[in-house]
């Protein structure tokens, strides 16, 4: 309210000139404070200012649109002919743990490999050929490839764990032939 | 292998950027539109490029009409800023000649059709 009233002050007053300085805020000696004083930033801005910062601190209602692709920065050829896989990575076949499949993957269509001929690697000419990205769900896998303006498309099922009784009693029980004779 | 779900309208809250409403975000594009325009004879002057002044305004006709299809208001905010600022690395000259001319340059590169070209691109 205040900080308003300051500003209406030079319109009002013609004969009065306003002087944004620091120095117009101390009232007495400047040189007892030891600090520059906190001038606030309604005072020192004009009102077309005041009125942009105003119009922009609302928040707008917008449809959610899922268009990031022109402001990316990714090129026009990896937006439109790029294709993605969105996977739950595969279980090791041997005895590892199963914590690092509890995702899912995407992963992009495969381009032109060739070998090097200098020292025989293989090399590729594709930026995105080793982006694997990792999601909680496969609902954000989607929204992260719409919103990138990729094709998607669905490699895995979404199928729950099958539930197991964990319980090192139940593999001596009478009636499950569970239990393996020594002889 | 799933078919794609069709996409859900839902209005959100968000903060602007520059403009409030797409009619402001218009009038944004029209005026960052005019400034190229009048640039377009300074650009050929300035950077000695084969193209005419025509032709210019014929490239940056195209690459206003290639974001024609954009809604969100803060997505066309970003472009217009974008725009500026490579209108002002024009008028700076902090871009070169190169640089201008990557306008004209395919970002796609099309596939190899018939066996000559192909044959010159190294496939079977």
């Amino acid at each position: 309210m205040m900080a308003s009233l300051i500003r209406r002050l030079p319109k009002a007053s013609t004969s009065f000139k306003w002087i944004h300085s620091t120095s117009a805020v101390y009232a007495d000696d400047p040189l007892k404070h030891k600090e520059a004083p906190i001038v606030e930033n309604d005072v020192i801005l004009s009102d077309q200012e005041v009125k942009e910062r105003e119009k922009l601190s609302h928040l707008i209602s917008l449809p959610k649109e899922k268009t990031l692709a022109p402001i990316s920065g990714v090129p026009e050829e990896h937006v439109k002919t790029r294709r993605v896989r969105i996977y739950v990575p595969p279980k090791n076949a041997m005895q590892s743990g199963t914590h690092n499949i509890q995702r899912w993957r995407m992963e992009f269509d495969n381009r032109e490999r060739w070998e090097n001929p200098l020292m025989g690697w293989a090399s590729s000419g594709d930026p995105l050929s080793n982006m694997n990205v990792d999601f909680n769900s496969k609902d954000e896998a989607i929204e992260h490839c719409e919103k990138n303006g990729w094709k998607w498309f669905i490699a895995s099922e979404d199928k729950p764990k099958k539930e197991r009784v964990k319980n090192y009693g139940v593999n001596f029980s009478w009636d499950k032939r569970t239990r393996v004779s020594t002889k | 292998m799933a078919a794609r779900e069709p996409a859900k309208r839902i209005i959100q809250q968000v903060r602007p950027i520059l403009s409030v409403d797409r009619e402001e975000a218009r009038q944004r594009v029209i005026n960052l539109y005019k400034a190229w325009h009048r640039t377009a004879p300074f650009i050929v002057e300035k950077f000695d490029i084969p193209k005419s002044v025509p032709q210019v305004r014929q490239k940056l006709k195209e690459e206003f009409i290639k974001n024609k299809d954009v809604s969100d208001v803060r997505v066309i905010d970003m472009l217009v800023i974008k725009g500026q600022m490579e209108l002002k690395e024009i008028t700076k000259i902090w871009k070169q000649k190169g640089h201008i001319m990557r306008y004209w340059q395919e970002s796609i590169e099309y596939k190899p059709n018939d066996f000559l070209s192909k044959f010159m691109s190294g496939h079977n």
